[in-house]
């Protein structure tokens, strides 16, 4: 076994989807890829929760979807942002960053840490 | 994408999911062959790894949220599927359900334009009536002019009052029409301010209008302006052509203003109302004719109002006691002043209709409820296949909502037809029947009357169903075992509601049918067939008066001598009083000469006739004899009496040759039979028969006994009379028939409604017991056929199977037995001649339910009987 693996967390798995997307069009496979490349394997998304995911918000119209040629040579399906998606990935990173800094906040408080 | 849009391109979505996940897969493929792989062992490793694509594109489905509406569609598939496969059940349900949703939506529609909906005006919950009572009898009665002006010089709880007296016009005949009678109104100029209705051209007359020689003026009806006057913009200031005179027209009421509301005859003209100056004084003109309306004032409640004029009366009272002797006042809602008369005899249809339905609704929710027994095993299936409870359940309900809206449509097909049936044999008396319709809120009644329907017959399989695990119907194979203990007392208790239902049903069919079957043997003491009556009422004016009272005896006289030479009369005779079953009565006083009569008796009701009216009629001379050609002016006034007169004045004399004052003196010659002037379910009354040629009389009408159809003789008959009274309207011809039949018109319509409901509520309860019975027999097939092998007899078997139906009969009989007991003293009003209590009917309405109810368990105990035990048991 590599890298020990973590589940994505509740409701983050959008959040991740919007950011990977916000790079450009890109298709499902390579949006798994992608994720697990840049968190160095530790986040693993599996298909049956990916494909959910990206039709949830396509049909919230975070997302528009084309298909288009790919490196296969066979058309494949791309997603990317659609204006609505982006504000969305804003106010959602913004809010991810408060919530990460806050819970480490509490993580790292001395007078809670001291029986360690 | 909206989520429509999604549902419209769905299959193409389906493709795309496909073409995406497949598109996924191969590229994990090819990474995997990119690592070394070989070509087969990537492939198997990327489906591996993918794990299956369905629960993924279940979950991508699950997330479009067109699912639930692909979900119902897909129910509704199958439930329709369902329900063609057992076409015997789906036959039943679907008539039953047509049936009593037909009838029900039929009646409820009647009682919403009769009763339910609001009276056409501004606010109108604040218009009440008011009427004269009298104490005894607290009836709501017409007024007189006197009283109305007194209340509405006092009364301080109105914002105005309006007085209305019937008032028709006669148009000259003008090109080649016949002379035409129009309905209409006299009314004060309040009456538009009351109900608050302007005309939509033109102007309402005014206060200033109510005088002889101001009065000429009407307002028309939209229906009369578009029908004579094409809907011309210059109609005002037009004439109408009356027979005394023109009278100008001044204005249009908009469409659909009537008054009285919903009236079957339409009103088309509203004239003002002229109190003649001794209808203003309190002397001795006592007559009664106007019907006053009100408007309430802001913050006033009827109560109130009531209050005060009972106040206002009294003091009348002290002013004028001769007047209020047994008078009273009464203030009620104008809504039901309307609709009062209709309203229990409409609640009593509903009632009943509603006891059809209810059967309907627990025959349909026995009969799933056995189908969804029977399904268990299906049903078991399905759940074993991962179907979730509410899948299932979900199914069934829309199984019964699709056989329940289906049904309600039929109904509607049939309530369509029977509206109109039902429209044309409504008494005339009930008001608004014209806006009887299938109206929109009717249908809405309708709809929601299914939607109950078919959520109660489901759900019962519902309740059961979701309370099993999936293993024990599945065991349970198919038809092999008995049913629960549980499932088996919730069929008993609906068999037995159906039965009950049913017996309350035909107990007050029975009811009614006596009832009418009692009206119809009444001895009405006369022969109404065959009989044409025609009233001739020229117009006369205050100055003719003198002269037509001298004149028009002769002419009329004359008329009738013209009509008897006509081919297919009879006998011809004219009457000026009181037509037997038209409602209308003469009276005058009487008194005998050396004798206080008690007041009662001081007056009765006089017809002036010719000498052949009796024999017109078929009534019977009991003694005397009856008037003779030699009765006229000249000889001794005569009188003749019917039975209840003479043996009312002269209990224990005999009548004849006694002298009684009604108009001078007279001699009683004759007694003839009684009539039921009234109708078969009236009192007898006191009547005296006075000689036309004794009589001054301005016109009358002629009873005419014909041998052939009316069409034949009518034509030279109206030529008789338009010979001496030229241009005279003849807006009442009809057959003494026809009038007889408007009296027991409602009658008949109950009859014929309620006993129609009671043998509907009885067929479905039969098929009710039926569908039980079969299924039962069905269930226990095997065990009879063990039974069978084990030495049963038939008869046994067929008992055995009659025993448990009559047990479920009986528990029903007595339930409804006592439902109908109770329910009896609601409809005492509408018997006749038969109690609500009456033994026969009771004892034959359990009669005839334990009949039909055995026979209809009967077919499936002669099947058990017949059960094969061999080919049973080797079916297994």
């Amino acid at each position: 076994m590599k890298s020990p693996r973590s589940d994505i967390p509740q409701g983050t798995l959008d959040l991740l989807i919007l950011r990977v997307v916000a790079l450009g069009p890109i298709h499902g496979y390579a949006i798994a890829q992608r994720l697990q490349q840049v968190s160095r394997d530790v986040l693993q998304v599996q298909q049956g929760s990916l494909y959910p995911a990206l039709h949830r918000l396509e049909n919230k119209n975070l997302l528009v979807a084309e298909w288009g040629p790919s490196d296969t040579g066979r058309d494949a399906k791309f997603y990317r942002l659609t204006a609505r998606g982006r504000a969305q990935l804003k106010t959602e990173t913004a809010s991810w960053s408060r919530l990460t800094e806050a819970i480490g906040l509490v993580l790292r408080d001395p007078a809670a840490g001291d029986q360690s | 994408m909206t989520w429509w849009r999604r549902l419209a391109g769905r299959s193409r979505l389906e493709i795309e999911l496909d073409a995406e996940l497949r598109d996924h897969m191969a590229r994990l493929a090819a990474d995997h062959e990119r690592a070394g792989l070989t070509p087969d062992e990537a492939r198997r490793l990327a489906r591996l790894s993918f794990g299956g694509a369905d629960p993924i594109k279940e979950a991508c489905r699950d997330v479009r949220g067109t699912r639930w509406l692909e979900d119902i569609v897909r129910d509704l598939r199958l439930a329709v599927r369902a329900l063609s496969a057992s076409r015997s059940f789906t036959t039943i349900a679907l008539l039953v359900l047509a049936l009593s949703i037909g009838a029900s939506t039929a009646i409820f529609s009647v009682v919403d334009a009769v009763v339910l909906q609001a009276l056409p005006f501004d606010e109108a919950d604040r218009l009440v009536a008011i009427g004269e009572t009298s104490l005894k009898r607290n009836n709501m009665g017409v007024v007189a002019p006197q009283n109305f002006l007194d209340w509405k010089a006092r009364q301080d709880v109105f914002t105005d009052m309006a007085a209305v007296a019937w008032g028709g016009l006669t148009l000259k005949a003008q090109d080649g029409q016949e002379p035409e009678t129009l309905f209409g109104r006299q009314v004060t100029a309040s009456f538009f301010t009351v109900l608050r209705t302007p005309p939509i051209i033109g102007r309402l007359f005014t206060v200033d209008n109510e005088v002889d020689g101001n009065a000429r003026v009407a307002l028309i009806s939209y229906g009369l302006w578009q029908r004579r006057f094409g809907g011309a913009l210059d109609v005002i200031g037009k004439p109408l052509p009356g027979q005394r005179g023109d009278v100008e027209i001044v204005g249009v009421m908009p469409r659909g203003f009537s008054y009285p509301v919903g009236a079957r005859d339409v009103t088309d003209v509203w004239m003002p109302l002229v109190i003649p100056p001794d209808g203003r004084v309190r002397g001795h003109n006592y007559a009664y004719y106007l019907d006053v309306i009100a408007r309430l004032r802001d913050g006033i409640s009827i109560e109130r109002a009531q209050a005060r004029l009972d106040q206002i009366e009294a003091g009348m009272a002290v002013e004028t006691p001769s007047w209020f002797e047994d008078r009273g006042v009464r203030v009620e809602s104008m809504h039901t002043f309307v609709t009062g008369y209709a309203r229990t005899w409409m609640l009593l249809l509903l009632g009943a209709v509603g006891c059809v339905l209810l059967i309907a609704i627990v025959n349909l929710a026995t009969l799933t409820l056995v189908r969804a027994t029977s399904r268990g095993r299906e049903l078991g299936i399905r759940s074993a296949l991962g179907a979730s409870r509410w899948d299932l359940a979900r199914g069934l309900l829309i199984e019964s909502l699709v056989l329940s809206l289906a049904g309600a449509g039929l109904g509607v097909v049939v309530a369509w037809a029977g509206v109109d049936i039902l429209r044309s044999a409504m008494p005339a008396a009930i008001p608004r029947v014209a806006n009887i319709a299938i109206s929109f809120r009717v249908l809405s009644a309708t709809i929601v009357t299914a939607l109950v329907t078919g959520l109660a017959c489901g759900l019962a399989p519902v309740l059961q169903f979701s309370r099993r695990t999936p293993a024990p119907s599945l065991h349970e194979r198919g038809r092999a075992n008995t049913a629960g203990a549980e499932r088996q007392r919730l069929r008993t208790i609906l068999v037995t509601t159906e039965v009950a239902l049913a017996v309350i049903l035909l107990v007050g069919s029975g009811l009614f049918l006596t009832s009418f079957a009692r009206v119809a043997a009444v001895d009405l003491g006369l022969d109404a067939h065959d009989v044409l009556t025609l009233r001739i009422r020229p117009l006369v004016g205050p100055r003719e008066l003198q002269g037509a009272l001298q004149q028009n005896r002769a002419r009329l006289t004359e008329v009738l001598d013209r009509v008897r030479t006509i081919p297919g009369v009879q006998v011809a005779s004219v009457l000026d009083g009181g037509l037997p079953f038209r409602g209308d009565l003469k009276t005058a006083d009487l008194s005998i000469p050396g004798r206080t009569l008690p007041p009662a008796f001081q007056e009765i009701d006089r017809n002036q006739i010719s000498p052949d009216y009796f024999k017109a009629l078929h009534v019977p001379l009991r003694q005397g004899r009856l008037f003779a050609d030699s009765d006229h002016d000249g000889g001794e006034p005569v009188v003749i009496f019917n039975d209840e007169a003479a043996r009312a004045l002269f209990p224990n004399e005999n009548a004849i040759g006694q002298i009684v004052n009604l108009d001078g003196p007279r001699r009683i010659v004759g007694i003839v039979g009684n009539i039921r002037h009234g109708g078969p379910e009236s009192d007898l009354r006191r009547e005296a028969f006075v000689p036309l040629a004794q009589s001054r009389v301005l016109g009358g009408t002629l009873v005419v006994r014909t041998s052939q159809p009316l069409s034949a003789v009518l034509p030279s008959i109206k030529a008789a009379i338009w010979t001496q009274f030229p241009d005279l309207a003849l807006p009442d011809i009809s057959t003494l028939d026809h009038y007889l039949d408007s009296m027991t018109a409602q009658r008949r319509v109950s009859m014929l409604l309620i006993g129609m409901f009671g043998l509907l509520g009885l067929c479905i309860a039969a098929v009710g017991i039926y569908g039980v019975m079969a299924y039962v027999v069905t269930q226990r097939t095997q065990e009879i056929g063990i039974r069978m092998a084990l030495g049963a007899v038939p008869a046994t078997i067929l008992w055995s199977v009659l025993q448990r139906a009559s047990r479920q009969l009986l528990g029903g009989l007595a339930l409804g037995l006592a439902g109908a007991w109770w329910l009896g003293g609601l409809v005492g009003d509408f018997l006749f001649r038969v109690g609500p209590h009456d033994a026969l009917v009771y004892l034959g309405a359990t009669g005839v339910l334990a009949v039909v109810g055995l026979l209809a368990a009967l077919l499936p105990a002669r099947r058990a009987a017949g059960i094969n035990p061999i080919i049973t048991l080797r079916s297994e």
